[in-house]
Order: C-alpha cells, then structure tokens, then sequence
C-alpha cells in the first residue's frame, strides 16, 4: 500500500463528476486534476506523473495533444485515455499512440482499477528489469 | 435629286446601256465630225483646183475669141465647159468689160449682184476668186483669170507656137485682152456632206443600236446569274437551304456560282451538325441531368446517414459522459455499501453517498435534457402552429428572462427595436426560444464589460421581394473562427465545455427559422464578435402595424 500511495496520477477531464468520481476510486494513489489540456500540460511540464488519465474530447487543448505531448515530455509516464466517444480507439489505435489503455464511457469502477494497476505493474516491472540491468 | 444622284439607283443594264451608248454618241460625233469636216476642205479645194484648171483652159481657148469678138465662137466654148455638174455660169469678158459670150449668168445675176459677198481672193496669182451664198445658204466661188495675147502680133511663124499649149507661156510681154468668169456650185457638196451626215447619224444609230442589243443581251447574260445568286441568298437569308444556284458556265460567273453551292453545301452541313450537336447535346443533357440527380440523391442520403451518424455519434458522446457519472457513482455507492455493514456505517459515509446520488441525479436530469432537446432537434421540421405574432413583443418577453444573466455578467444591452415592425405569421414560443439560444450565446462568448446589441428592422417589398423583419444580434466577444463558422449550425456542434452546451441549440434554432421561411446569417471576427441576422419573410396575411392602428 506504501509503495502504490507513492504513485502519482494525473487524472485529466473537464467533466467535474467524472474528475471527483475518478479521485474517489482512485483515493489510494496521490491525485491531481486537470480541468483542460492547458492545466493538463502545464502540470506535465512542472511534474513527471506515473500515470495521465486523460479524456479526448475538450475545449482548446485536446486529449490527443495532451497525449502526444506527454508521450514526447515524459516517455515513461503511462497514459489511459477514456472518452465518450466508443468508437475513437480500437486496438491499433492504442497502439499507435503509444498509449496503456482505451475506456469508452461509461465504465465500470473494476475496468478503471484493473487498467490503472495493468498500466502501473508494468511500470514497475520494467523499472525493475532496469535495476536488474543496471546492476 | 441629280443625274449623278439616281445613276446609284439604275440596274446593271441600263447603267452599261447608258454609258457605252453615250461612249459610241461621242465618239461617233467626232469622227464623223472631224471626217465631215475634212470632206468638206477636200472637196472645196478639188472644186476650186477644177474651176482653175477649167478657167485656165478657157482663157486660152478663148484667146482668139476674144480678139475676134466671135461671140459664136465664144459661147461654143462656154458651152462644152457648162456641162460638167458644179458649173453653175460662165461668162467671157472683153477688157473693157462688155460681155461677149455668156451662159447661165441670167439666173445668176441678181444673186450675183445682190448677195454680199467675200473679197476677191488673189489666189494663184492671176487667179481672181470670191464666194458668195444664196438665200439658201448654199455657197458659190466665182473664179476669174485674164484672156491673155502676145504683144507681138501674131504672125505664120509664131502661129504653131500660139497653138502650142506647153509653149504659150507668154511671160511679161503680154497683154490682157479679156476675162473669164466661171460660177461653181457648192450645192453638190452640201449633197455630200449632208449625205455624209445622214449616213453617220444613220451608222451612229444602228451603232448604238446594236450595241444596246449586244450589251442588253451581254448584261442580260450576267444580270440574270447575279439575280440568281440574290434570289438563292434571299432563301439562305430565310433559313432555306434546299436551293442551289443553277448556272453552267465556265466563266467567273459560273465559278461564283459554284462557290456559293459550295458555300451552300458546307453551310448545310454545318447546319446538319449543329443540330446533330445540338441533338447529342440535349440528350448529354439529359443523361448528366440524371447523373447528377442520382448523385445528388445518393449525396443527400449519405448525407443523411452520415447526419444520422454524427447525430449517434454526439448523442452516444453526450450521453456518454453523464452515465459514466451515473454508472461509478452507482457502482462506487454499491462497493462501499457492500464492504460496510449498514450498521457501521459513519455519518460521514452517509454524506458521501448523498453526495453520490446528487451526482447521480444531476447527470440523469443532464441526460434527460440532451434526450428533450433531441426531440425537440427531431421535432423542429414537423408542423407547429402559426398564428399573429410580434416580433418585438417576443424579444421583450424573452429579455426578461436573460436580463439579470446580463447583468451578473457585467454586460450591458443596447436595445433598438423597429416600432414600425409588421405582425407576422411565426410561433412566439419557438422563436423566444431561438432568440433565447442567440442571447445566452452572444452572453456566453461576451466578456464583462462588453455590450449585446439587439436590434428589429423592417424591409418593407419591393418588387418580387415580400418584405421581411430582421432581427440582429450582435456581441463584442471572441467571435467564431472560419472553421468553426461553418459548423455551427451543426447538430452537437459546440465550443463550450461540456455540460454547458449540448450543440443542438443553433441547429434547433435555424431548424425553427427555416420553419418560418427564413434564414439565419452569422458574420464573426475572432476577436472582434460576431453578429446574427435571423431574416424572416412577410407571410401576405400580415399587415403592418401602423396600419391597423389607423384602422382602428
């Protein structure tokens, strides 16, 4: 529990529910929220976060700006995309941004936890295999 | 008007006629003239050459005569001389004058002694010669020569020599003894050349005669070709292409003639092309004119379904986003309940849980309003009821609700509002509506301390124009990018944050206005506003405002 409270996500949506609902579910990690691509990117600019969640669909900047903007600032951060629109991405698409996981709205609070640990799990696994080479 | 003036106006025919009429007039005139004329000199001078030559004669023949005074003798003489035509009188003088012989001088006498007459002209010498004219006008030459003797006396030794001819030419010893007196006629010559005349004048006449029979036949053989070509023209001119102009000749004529078929050939065949062309064209026509009624057909069903898809596409997205809240909110609720007893459970729980239905609630009324303003999106091209409605009267209504939106917001409103207005055949409520939507989006993209301008104006008809009302509003706020402006009207098209907006209220709104027959037109600056015009036509029912007032 210690190690996975050390772990920072930056939950971005300018939904307000879906930014409270997400901090609730996800109490157990230390949380930031953006309302916009703008917050969202200024706050990637000063911190290197674990995990962005981030909507697609918002006024000015949008999510996939904040994607690839995170994907170019901090490579290593992980980046779960939900969106009302079902359809944005299927797999190859996931794929191609780079990105841990696509939820289409609504989901359920299991998919959320399961795609959040599946995307910090894998951080830490290859975070280890690092340690492993490096020693 | 001229001779010059209507030579213009003659036919080929009588132009060549004339001129080569008068051409052959002159010319004959001249010729006959100047050879008439020469007759005339050559005649005259054998006249007087012969009367010499005869008087001559005679004065030598006359040369014993006269010494003898043998007036038998004499007259014998004169009278072998009288029978040629032109000798009109002869008469032998002594030299003191007396006459001895004479012939035809009677007749003469009083002509002779009356009639001016020219001066005598020495001619010759010896030769004495006047002319004189009778009443008649015709002319006579009266030629005189001296009856000259030897002085010597004739003697047997010199009598052969006196009759010698050649041998008789005296010199200066000699002595007039006589005269000779020969009256010619010039009356022969005037036969002549009156002859002369006639016979020209007669050559000129068969002259132009026939020359007006060549050149009548001769433009006759060009005239008719030519009135050909004007008569098959006439026809082309007229559309009629059938004829052709029928001239078998070899000559530039004949040649001109088979251009102008030529002519006429290839101008059927271009005309034949043309409507072929014209043929092909229509049915080209009408083959792309069903092309592009299918393709517009299939574009506006693509359009349509791509509409019906965007339409999903935003509603499943609205609606999205609020069940996402509903769904964790409920979920998140039930986990908790599940890990608790009821009995455990803290006052502080019970808050969050409310807290979570108050969220649940709020999106379900959220998602309630995307589902109504669909509906009413669905609903806005079905049938609503028109009656008599003003315009100005709706605005004011609608600015009571928004007044106080515009005043918390520290924006001020500039109202100007026709009186002059007519009533119109409209439905107040779902135009409050559209004005509504126009005001809380100029309010929404206004920031404080800006104005609204809300204005109504009539366009009264002109011509095929039924008149209209207007309605402008107009912010000062960030204004709409080109992009954006041609998406507006777009069905969940929106730039506000979500929750604010659903996108449906501009659709909804120009859906109302295209009801009423009119249109909406925007016209935006980034950064400088954007204004609307909602343009709605005079329905004929409507009668201005004024009017029923005096009516009344």
């Amino acid at each position: 529990m210690i190690q996975t409270a050390q772990k920072s996500i930056l939950i971005v949506d300018d939904e307000e529910v879906m930014r409270e609902f997400l901090s609730e579910v996800l109490e157990d990690f230390s949380i930031e929220k953006a309302c916009d691509g703008h917050e969202a990117i200024s706050k990637i600019k000063e911190k290197q976060y674990d995990l962005i969640i981030t909507d697609m669909k918002m006024p000015g900047i949008s999510g996939e700006e904040v994607v690839q903007f995170a994907k170019k600032t901090c490579p290593n951060s992980k980046i779960i995309v939900i969106s009302g629109y079902s359809s944005l991405f299927s797999v190859g698409n996931t794929m191609r941004f780079g990105i841990s996981a696509f939820l289409s709205k609504p989901f359920t609070i299991k998919q959320i936890r399961s795609e959040v640990e599946k995307s910090l799990e894998g951080e830490k696994d290859r975070e280890s295999s690092g340690e492993d080479y490096h020693v | 008007m001229t001779f010059l003036g209507k030579f213009k106006y003659f036919g080929l025919r009588e132009k060549f006629v004339l001129v080569v009429s008068m051409v052959i007039i002159s010319s004959m005139l001249i010729i006959s003239g100047y050879l008439i004329k020469r007759q005339n000199e050559i005649y005259h001078q054998e006249l007087v050459s012969r009367g010499q030559a005869l008087v001559t004669s005679l004065a030598y023949n006359a040369e014993f005569g006269v010494i003898l005074e043998s007036q038998s003798d004499l007259e014998e003489l004169l009278k072998g001389v009288s029978r040629a035509d032109d000798i009109t009188y002869a008469l032998i003088c002594a030299s003191d004058g007396r006459v001895l012989a004479e012939i035809g001088v009677d007749k003469f006498a009083a002509v002779r002694d009356n009639l001016a007459h020219t001066e005598d002209e020495p001619d010759g010498g010896k030769y004495r010669q006047r002319q004189y004219f009778d009443h008649e006008g015709t002319e006579y030459i009266e030629i005189r020569y001296p009856v000259q003797t030897r002085k010597q006396q004739l003697s047997r030794e010199n009598l052969g020599s006196v009759f010698d001819y050649q041998a008789r030419d005296y010199g200066s010893d000699t002595e007039i003894i006589g005269e000779v007196c020969l009256g010619l006629t010039m009356a022969n010559l005037r036969e002549e050349i009156n002859r002369s005349q006639s016979a020209a004048i007669l050559l000129t006449l068969m002259v132009v005669f026939s020359a007006i029979i060549i050149m009548t036949a001769f433009v006759r053989v060009i005239v008719h070709p030519i009135k050909t070509l004007v008569e098959v023209t006439d026809q082309i001119s007229k559309g009629d292409l059938s004829k052709t102009v029928d001239i078998n000749r070899r000559d530039e004529i004949g040649l001109l003639a088979e251009s102008f078929n030529r002519m006429i050939e290839s101008l059927k065949k271009s005309q034949q092309e043309i409507e072929e062309y014209n043929r092909n064209l229509e049915q080209k026509i009408i083959e792309r004119t069903h092309e592009l009624e299918d393709a517009q057909t299939q574009l506006i069903q693509s359009e349509k379904l791509a509409g019906i898809g965007q339409l999903a596409a935003g509603v499943a997205h609205e609606l999205n986003n609020p069940l996402g809240g509903i769904l964790g909110y409920a979920q998140f609720t039930l986990e908790k309940m599940e890990k608790k007893e009821i009995a455990t459970l803290t006052p502080k729980d019970y808050e969050s849980f409310k807290r979570y239905l108050r969220d649940i609630e709020t999106q379900t009324r959220r998602c309630k309003t995307i589902v109504q303003n669909l509906l009413k999106f669905s609903r806005s091209s079905s049938k609503v009821e028109f009656h008599d409605t003003d315009v100005n009267q709706v605005m004011e209504e609608t600015m009571t609700f928004i007044e106080h939106q515009l005043v918390m917001n520290q924006i001020s409103l500039k109202k100007d509002l026709d009186k002059n207005i007519p009533i119109i055949q409209g439905n107040p409520g779902q135009l409050q509506q559209v004005f509504t939507n126009m005001i809380i989006n100029a309010l929404h993209a206004s920031p404080s301390g800006t104005t609204i301008t809300i204005m109504t104006r009539y366009l009264p008809p002109l011509g095929e124009f039924p008149g209209a009302i207007e309605i402008y509003i107009a912010d000062q706020g960030m204004g709409i990018s080109e992009e954006n402006l041609k998406k507006i009207f777009e069905p969940f098209f929106t730039t506000k944050e979500v929750g604010k907006g659903t996108g449906l209220g501009l659709s909804v709104s120009y859906g109302i206005i295209k009801d009423h027959g009119g249109e909406i037109k925007v016209k935006s600056k980034v950064g400088e506003g954007t204004t609307f015009a909602i343009i709605i036509p005079l329905e004929k029912k409507a009668v201005a405002v004024d009017k029923i007032e005096i009516d009344k």
